[in-house]
This record gives C-alpha cells, structure tokens and sequence, in this order.
C-alpha cells in the first residue's frame, strides 16, 4: 500500500512534517533545497526581480542611460501613470489607440478561436469518422509555426496581389488594400449604409484621447487580418484541448438523451457542452491572456500601421521604451496592462462560475423524476 | 494555517529585498561616469580601443562603400575600425546607449539628435573638426543645439521630382510638359494616369507630402525652432491640394498601388512619376529597364520648395576612443571620399569644397543639388519624432479624412513640445 | 428502460472514455440518413482542411517562384519557371545561416538545461521533504500567470544589470527554468508509485543517485514532453531575443526573419525570399511534430487532467 501513501505523504504540509535525523531519508533535506535551487535562483532573477525593477522604473524619471538605481535618478511617483491615462497629449492619444485595438482584438479572437476549436472537436471527435488522424495534424500544424513565419506567411496571403485577394477576385469581389486600410470595419460597414460620422454625442465625448466614435470603430481592415491569422494558429491547440474532454464524456448521458428524444443540437447544447464547461473556462482564460499580449505578429508584420490600427498596449510599450526611450512610460504601460489582465481573468471567471442551482429548479427536477416513476 | 501564510508573506518578502538589494549593489557598481552635462565641450579620450560603426544602411551598396572606405583608413591609420549595420537602428541605439555600451559612431538623424544630446549621451566634436568650415550652414545649423556644433553631417539630399522617360514619351509629352506649377503637374499626372499606372505615387509620409507644405509656404515648427506652425493657411492649402488628386486617382501613395515605398512603385511602373531623393539611384539599379529623370518639383503658390535629409555622424559620449573616432570622422566627410559615397549610394556630399565636382560627375541629379537652396530641414526639437509619426499615422487616411483636422491635432501635439 | 437515464450517472463516472458504443440496431435502420451525414461530414472536414493546409503548400510554391510571378500568379500551386534563386540568395548572400546555427545552439542548450533543472526540481518538489516546500511550489505556479509582456523591458535591465546582455548567455540563461515544466514534472513524479525508490534507498543510494538512476529513466514519457515543449518554445521564441542581445553575429533565425520581413535584405517586397526563409524555419519544429505526432496530441489530456 505504498502507493496512495506516497502521494498522502506528499500532500501533507511541510511544516508539521518533522524531519527524521539520521536514516535512510538523512540528507533531504539539503538534497531538496539543492534541487530546487536554480530554479529559484533563475525564476527570481529573471521573472521576479524584474518585475520589482520595472515596478521602480515606471515611478521613476529614468532616461535611459547609466544604472537605473543611481543616485541621479528620482522617484516622481504616479507621474507616467497620471500622463498615460488623462495627461491629454500624444502619449494620452497612443495609448487610448493601442487600447482600443486591443479591446477589439479579444473581443473578436477569444469567441471566434473557442467556438471554431470546438467546432473543430467536434466534428474531428464523430464516431463514424475514419482518417481522424489526418484531420487533426492538419488544423493543429499551424499551432507549431512560430508566430514570426506565420506573420510573413500572412503579409504575403493577404497582400494587395495575393492569393486571398486573387481568390475573391475569382469570386467576382474585390479585395481591400488588407494590410493597408486603416478604416475600421465597423465604421466600413456604416458607411455602407449610409452613416459616415456619429452623432454629436459620440464625437464630442473622449476618453484616453479618443472620441467615443473612434472608440466604436472597430478593428480596422489590417487587424481583421491579423484577427483571422490568430484564430488560426490557436485553434488546433484548443481543438485538441476539447478532443480530450470529448473523449472523457462518458456516451451514456448522450444515450439517454437520445432516447428522451432530444436532436443533435439539443444534446449538444444541454448535455455535451455542460460538461466540456471547465475545459471552456481554460480555453478562454488562456485566449484571454493571449490576446492581451500580442506582440510578435506586430513587430514582425505591421510595427503598429496602418495608421497606428494595429498597435498594441505590449507593442506601445515596448516602442515607447526602446525606441522612443521613454523607459518610464514603457513600463507604467506594462503595469496598467498587467493589471488589464489580472481584471478580465477575475471577470470571466466570475462571469462563468458555477452558480448555486436554484431551489425552484431542484423542486422542478425532484417532480419530474417522480413523474417517470423511476426512482433509484 | 496562520503560520503558514505568515512564513509565506515573509519568505516573498525577504527575497523581493534581498534582490532588489543585490541588483542595487550590482547598478552601484555598473556605470561610475556620471552623464555629462550636455553642451561643454570635454577632451576626447584616447585609448588603443578599436572602434565600432553602426549604420542604418540603404542597401548593399551603401553597407559595401562604407565597410571599403573604414577598411582603408583602419589600415592606414593602425585602429581597428568594425562597421556594423542595423537592422532597426533606432531601437538598436537606444539598446546600446541603456546598457552603456553603445557603438562608437553612428547614424544620427535631424530627430534624434535632441533627445541623445540631453541625456547626455553624445559627445559633441563639431567645433574641434578641421573642415568645420566647409559644410553646408543649413545643415551646420541642423546639428547645433543651444550654439553647440554637435556633430558632422555626413552627407545629405533633398527630394525632387522623378519621372518615367518611357512612359512620358508614350503619353506623348516633351521636355516642355515638365511642370513647374500645381495645375500643370496635375494635368500632366492626369495625362500619365490609366489603367496600371497612377500618374505621381510617392510615399503617403510626411517626409514626402511635405515638399508640398514647403511649396505652399508653411513649415511644421518655425525656423528658429521656437513656435509650431503646423495649422497654418498655407499647410491646409497643400494637404487640400493633394489630397484633391488623390481621390480623383492621379496621385497615390506607395501602398495604396502595392509598393512599399515610392521608389519600388516607380521601378515597377505602378506610378509614373514619383517624388524621392537622391538614393533613389542606389534603388533604381534592382529595375535596369526603367529610364529616370530627375527634374525640379513644381512651384506652389509660394515658389518653388522641398525637404532636405541629413545625418550626422554622432559620437558616443562613453567611447573610450573618441580621438581616433574624430579623425575618421574627418576621414569619412573629406570632399573625395563624399565624392566616393556619393558614387556609389548616391547623397550629396556635406561640404562645399565638393559642390562643383558633383555637378560635373552627375549631371543628371543637378536638380538635387539645385534643390539645396530652397529646402526646408525636418523639425529637430525633442519628441518631434513621435509628433511626425502620428503626423504620418493620419496622412495614411488623407484621401477621407480633413485636411485642417488633421493638422490642428499636429499643432496641439508640437505646441506640447515646443512650447 | 427510463431508470437507465438515472443510473447513468454513476455509470459514466465508472466508465473510461468509450467512444464506440452503438447499437447495431439503430446503425442498419438509418444507413442512409447515416450515409449523407457521412458524406456531409467528410466534405466540410475536407474543405476546411484545404483552408488549413493551402497557405502552407502556396508558401512552398511561392518560394520557388520569380518576384514578377509571384505578385502576378499568386495562387498556383506549380511555379511556371521554378527557381531556387530565393534559396540561393537567402543562404550565399544573407546571415540566414548565421541565424540558423545561432537557433540550433540556443535551442539545444535550452532543451537540455530545462529538462534537467526542472526535472530536478518537480522530483525535489514531489517527493522531497523539506521545509519551504509549499511556499516555493506557491511561488512557481504564481509565477506561471505572469504574462510575458511585463517582462519585456524589465527583463532587458536585469540582463544589462548583470552584464549578460548581448551574449549567449544572456539569451540562453533566462529560458533555462520554466515554471509550467516543473509543474508538469511535478505531477508526473506525484503520480508514480514510490515503492522502488523507497527500496533504494534502504539500499543505501543517496538521493541524487536515486533521482538520476532510478527515478529519471521511469519518467521517460514526461522528459519528453519537456524536450518537445522546450524545443518549440525556445526555437520559435522572439520577444526575449529582441532584448537581449544586439548583435548581428547573435541574431536567432526568428529575430533574422522578422527584420526580413521589413524589408532589410533590400528595398521591396520580395516574397520568394521572405516565404522561404519562413519555409526553412519552419522545417524543424515541422519534423519534430511528425516525429512525435502521437505524444502532442495526447499530452492535452494531461493538461485537462491536471
């Protein structure tokens, strides 16, 4: 009975475990500590400390050259927090886009990559499917690419004389200047009807440099390419995330909704996805998370054009420190984002917890089963 | 479970302190020169140090004729001299100056100058160069901040007016078609204009869509660099003027026709006319079948104008050599090897001596050199950069959206750093 | 027949993942419905793997076609003149071999430095009693939600602190340690039985000799997943390339391509070149995922599981 000991013992904490002097387990101890060691060593170094060092730089009026902890540098308190967010100038302007880009970027790719790589699941997960292996090499191949030959991949698909565009044109359309037109397909679908600016009330009203407008213009026509690109590197890995929790759905609920009559969208709906609803909170945590962060496609493909539309929070930070060498600025943007991040993982999972079942519901189930007669 | 959190809180604690500790003890010991204070002129250092270039190159050309020209002084001089070329010289830079360990001379633009001066990162060296004399007094004056000469610029060019001698003679014109006027450069690319080639494409930027401003009479910031000017009378006259033509299809920006900058739609044929500068020479050898001339843009209703482009060699305040460094930088901007450059890759050579050398070698590009006399210089106030780069950010939606809207945002944005 | 519905629910607990369970009964009543859903299925599974696959085999094509072709003809698969000038320029006339060695060392190093550390440390962490235990493994998984992007600028000041950055070093130490592989490595050791250490070490083999030669070759299954994880991160890993070093003889291959990607070799938009480099980078991550094909796609159960 070794086994599930192990693991007990594992599990209990470690300050009311004494440790035995002397023995066969002399040395853990140490032997413990030294293994763990550089791991600590590289993980304080290279993720913790930094963080604390960019927390000061972000306070500070560092600019750039010498040691950032010498004396000629000092604490200035909230200062690149307060210009970033209503300080009113360009700075002001550049990161009310970079937000705003970004807003639209997770709101599109997070439901987009979730529903797709269950889509995808499902129909790679059919019973009566042969060559199954064939199906998920293939939409989870582009998973592997680096986002640095993914992007160039890109710029050429959807170039002005690209195969995307060649394809439409095949069609009959005619494809937009993709990765050149700023317009924002919110505002490009308006205008097709016929609106081509706001009410006053949008366009006088402005937060973070923006007017309301421009907030609701939509990702331009560049960052719906870059949309469609990150939906399809990211949902083979979520495919395969709902392949397993698929195959670990037992049939026989399914079964019995087969045969209380349901369809295949109804079982879907009321019996498959309910259980598939911890594997749903990772994928769009983990999308969350990922969407926020986006950096490598526009530093390899757009570098934030056309007209600042592709610009990101991490791009802007990244620019601002390294290029414009307003280090200070640089990480009060990594911090603001950062905590961007930490709210939306908070909302969504409180958005998608599991809620009490009400007891006018278990009244209505406790019924229901008296009335089929069965009771177990 | 109290202790336990409490061991927790502690233990995080104790190692944020202790590296926050370390690392200060670390940065303590990193750097012991203060930042000079930008403006006084301190002796160079001399040391057996080699020396590391870094340029932001054009092309294979210009990265080849730089590398030959420091191989040559390298071996006659004794210093070892490397020439590096950027990829991304701006972020490359700043990477080097924050780890103090930046390159010993580089490409230093009209726009950067002020903000690596004032944190002390140049060394300025004008005033100690032999042939400080000789270059041109509007590029000294772009180099000089608060009376100090900073440093050598090293070449230059302005932009002028190129067009597609085939593609002219089939629309039927003669050398007397060229314009010289707003109207009749829009007849003319009206003429050039069909079905593959948009009559004048130039990049949508505001170091292209500039030369129009200067044309019109209008600057971004004042000549004395003092007062920013971006939303005057003139300016919207010009942005009004092409923005015009680029809805009626004889203008277009480089991106908007496929290219990545005007020159490439120029040699692919996709525009027929293009505005650009002298390194357009450099890039017009990847397209052998296309025939340029280079003519004088147009005047506007201000007379004739355009922009002009320079660099300097900028000098590391924490170079360990920066003696060996001024010699080669007399070197580098003597007249023969500007003459050599110029050959080349195509710029102008910075000093005066050469003037009279270049007209006679390149007696196609004259209109360049004649361009000098009535260009205007970029803005070089601190943070002028990030103002131009959103300035260029709305430029890309000119051909929908207002002209002066579009230009009050500019002024508010200078006004922010000039003021 | 209904209580079948109720039972079900203990029953699915008890049950492993059983995907073939049909009646034969209902199978032959509805051939047909099943036949047109069958054909149904395959065409839209078809249709969207040709969407998956075609810019990948474009990309290839592209790669072997002339600049005029590629911008007039993008869409054919079969180059009219195939040229490998694309090739020929990107590895005679570019770094682009500098950077694919640069890749190689980095990654290798990488690989092993992870596999070894974080193996060291999820065994520490299983199985080894010592004080701090809990806070330390706390730390790792916090340190896990971290998003990558905090860490851009601040990690280039530590290295330049430190005096690692522009070095081999400096890009190769960072990425050493990773908290998700000692999660991983963790869980794997947790669910091992420990009898056969427990015997040797009544033997009397200290403990690193138990981890190295007892306990590291049963974890096979885990080390490799490690090794694939580490071998992608670190081959396709740019941020942390950007920041730490700056030199043209340090360039990786994904910092190489993405300032090809600007335009850097020359002026223009010259696909051919750009496509195959991608192409080439592409062909090792490629090769490691046909290799181990069947692992990748069974390590996300894990991942639910855990």
């Amino acid at each position: 009975m070794t086994a599930p000991a192990a693991p007990a013992e594992a599990a209990r904490p470690a300050s009311s475990r004494r440790p035995r002097s002397g023995g066969v387990r002399r040395g853990e101890a140490g032997a413990g500590w030294l293994f763990v060691s550089p791991v600590i060593l590289i993980l304080g170094t290279f993720l913790f400390a930094p963080v604390i060092m960019a927390l000061w730089v972000s306070f500070s009026d560092w600019t750039g050259r010498g040691s950032p902890f010498s004396s000629n540098v000092s604490f200035v308190g909230v200062d690149n927090y307060v210009e970033l967010t209503t300080g009113g100038g360009l700075r002001t302007r550049d990161f009310g886009t970079a937000l705003r880009n970004n807003t639209w970027y997770v709101l599109l790719v997070v439901p987009l990559q979730t529903a797709l790589s269950l889509f995808l699941a499902v129909l790679v997960s059919r019973r009566i499917l042969k060559a199954r292996g064939f199906f998920r090499t293939a939409f989870y191949f582009p998973s592997v690419t680096s986002s640095v030959a993914i992007t160039v991949l890109w710029l050429f698909l959807f170039s002005f004389a690209g195969p995307v565009n060649a394809i439409i044109a095949w069609f009959g359309g005619k494809g937009p200047n993709w990765f050149d037109e700023p317009r924002g397909v919110v505002h490009l679908a308006l205008s097709g009807i016929g609106v081509t600016s706001g009410p006053d009330w949008l366009t006088q009203n402005d937060f973070l440099g923006l007017s309301w407008w421009e907030w609701l213009a939509g990702p331009s026509v560049a960052m719906s390419a870059l949309i469609l690109m990150a939906v399809f590197t990211t949902s083979g890995t979520f495919m395969l995330l709902f392949v397993a929790g698929l195959q670990n759905i037992g049939y026989e609920l399914t079964e019995a909704g087969l045969m209380d009559g349901a369809n295949g969208w109804q079982r879907f709906w009321h019996i498959t996805l309910p259980q598939l609803r911890p594997i749903v909170f990772t994928v769009i945590t983990l999308g969350l998370i990922g969407c926020w962060q986006v950096f490598d496609q526009i530093y390899t493909g757009t570098k934030g054009g056309p007209s600042k539309t592709t610009l990101t929070p991490a791009y802007l930070s990244y620019q601002a420190a390294f290029q414009n060498q307003d280090w200070g600025i640089g990480a009060a943007i990594a911090f603001i984002l950062f905590l961007i991040i930490i709210v939306f993982t908070i909302f969504q999972r409180w958005v998608l917890r599991d809620r009490p079942v009400s007891r006018r519901r278990i009244r209505a189930y406790q019924t229901s089963t008296y009335a089929k007669g069965g009771a177990s | 479970m109290t202790r336990h959190t409490a061991r927790t809180l502690l233990a995080t604690g104790g190692l944020a302190v202790v590296t926050a500790l370390a690392l200060t003890g670390c940065g303590q010991g990193f750097t012991e020169t203060p930042p000079s204070e930008s403006g006084a002129a301190t002796d160079l250092t001399s040391s057996d140090e080699g020396l590391t270039i870094m340029i932001g190159s054009s092309g294979d050309a210009e990265t080849n004729a730089v590398k030959d020209a420091v191989a040559a002084w390298s071996a006659d001089s004794g210093v070892d001299a490397e020439v590096v070329a950027a990829t991304d010289l701006a972020q490359q830079l700043s990477q080097g100056f924050a780890a103090g360990s930046p390159p010993d001379l580089f490409y230093l633009g009209t726009d950067q100058l002020a903000g690596y001066a004032e944190n002390g990162s140049l060394q300025p060296y004008g005033d100690m160069l032999a042939n400080k004399d000789d270059f041109y007094d509007s590029l000294v004056s772009n180099f000089t901040l608060d009376g100090t000469f900073y440093c050598a610029p090293k070449d230059f060019s302005t932009l002028q007016l190129i067009i597609n001698q085939g593609l002219w003679e089939d629309a039927g014109l003669t050398d007397a078609d060229v314009p010289t006027t707003w109207e009749e450069l829009a007849s003319v690319a009206e003429k050039l204009t069909d079905d593959d080639t948009v009559g004048l494409v130039f990049s949508g930027e505001y170091a292209r869509v500039g030369v129009f401003m200067a044309q019109a009479g209008g600057r971004l910031v004042s000549e004395d660099g003092t007062t920013a000017e971006a939303d005057s009378d003139a300016n919207v006259e010009a942005l009004s003027y092409v923005q015009e033509h680029l809805k009626d299809g004889t203008f277009a920006y480089a991106a908007d026709v496929g290219a990545g900058w005007g020159g490439e739609a120029f040699g692919k044929e996709l525009g027929a006319m293009t505005i650009e500068g002298n390194w357009i020479t450099g890039a017009l050898g990847d397209f052998p079948d296309v025939q340029a001339k280079v003519v004088e843009l147009p005047a506007g209703p201000a007379g004739q104008g355009t922009l002009q482009f320079s660099n300097c060699w900028g000098m590391a305040a924490d170079s360990p050599n920066q003696q060996a460094a001024l010699e080669l930088v007399e070197y580098l901007t003597s007249a023969e090897q500007q003459l050599a450059f110029s050959e080349a890759f195509g710029p102008m050579p910075s000093v005066e001596s050469a003037a009279e050398q270049w007209k006679g070698d390149n007696e196609d590009l004259v209109a360049f050199l004649d361009g000098s006399q009535y260009a205007q210089g970029v803005p070089t106030n601190k943070g002028a950069g990030e103002v131009v780069t959103d300035f260029n950010a709305q430029l890309q939606s000119l051909e929908s959206g207002d002209p002066k809207a579009i230009l009050d945002s500019v002024q508010s944005n200078l006004e922010a750093i000039v003021g | 027949m209904t209580s079948a519905g109720l039972t079900a629910a203990p029953a699915a607990s008890a049950e492993t993942a059983h995907a073939l369970q049909p009646a034969p009964s209902r199978r032959r009543r509805f051939t047909l419905r099943s036949a047109t859903g069958q054909v149904v299925l395959y065409g839209l599974l078809a249709l969207i793997a040709v969407v998956y696959i075609y810019p990948f085999l474009v990309q290839v094509a592209t790669s072997f076609k002339t600049e005029p072709e590629a911008a007039s003809d993008p869409i054919s698969l079969i180059p009219q003149t195939f040229t490998t000038a694309a090739y020929e320029r990107l590895f005679l006339f570019s770094d682009f071999p500098v950077w694919f060695a640069n890749s190689t060392a980095v990654t290798i190093a990488v690989t092993l430095g992870r596999v070894f550390f974080v193996s060291l440390a999820g065994y520490a962490l299983a199985r080894l009693n010592f004080r701090g235990r809990g806070v330390i493994f706390a730390l790792v998984v916090g340190v896990m939600s971290v998003p990558t992007v905090v860490l851009l600028i601040p990690k280039f000041l530590v290295l330049n602190q430190l005096g690692m950055y522009d070095s081999y070093a400096g890009m190769i130490l960072p990425l050493l340690v990773d908290a998700a592989g000692v999660f991983i490595m963790k869980n794997f050791f947790e669910s091992i039985p420990a009898s056969v250490e427990e015997q040797a070490r009544i033997d009397g083999a200290g403990t690193f000799r138990v981890f190295w030669s007892i306990v590291l070759p049963m974890a096979r299954p885990a080390l490799i997943t490690i090794v694939i994880l580490s071998f992608q991160g670190s081959w396709n890993e740019l941020s942390h390339f950007i920041i730490s070093a700056q030199s043209p003889e340090l360039t990786t291959l994904t910092k190489g391509v993405a300032s090809l990607a600007s335009g850097q070799l020359s002026q223009g938009t010259q696909y051919p070149l750009k496509l195959a480099a991608a192409a080439i980078m592409t062909i090792p991550v490629a090769v490691l995922f046909f290799v181990f094909q069947k692992r990748i796609m069974n390590t996300s159960e894990g991942a639910v599981k855990g």
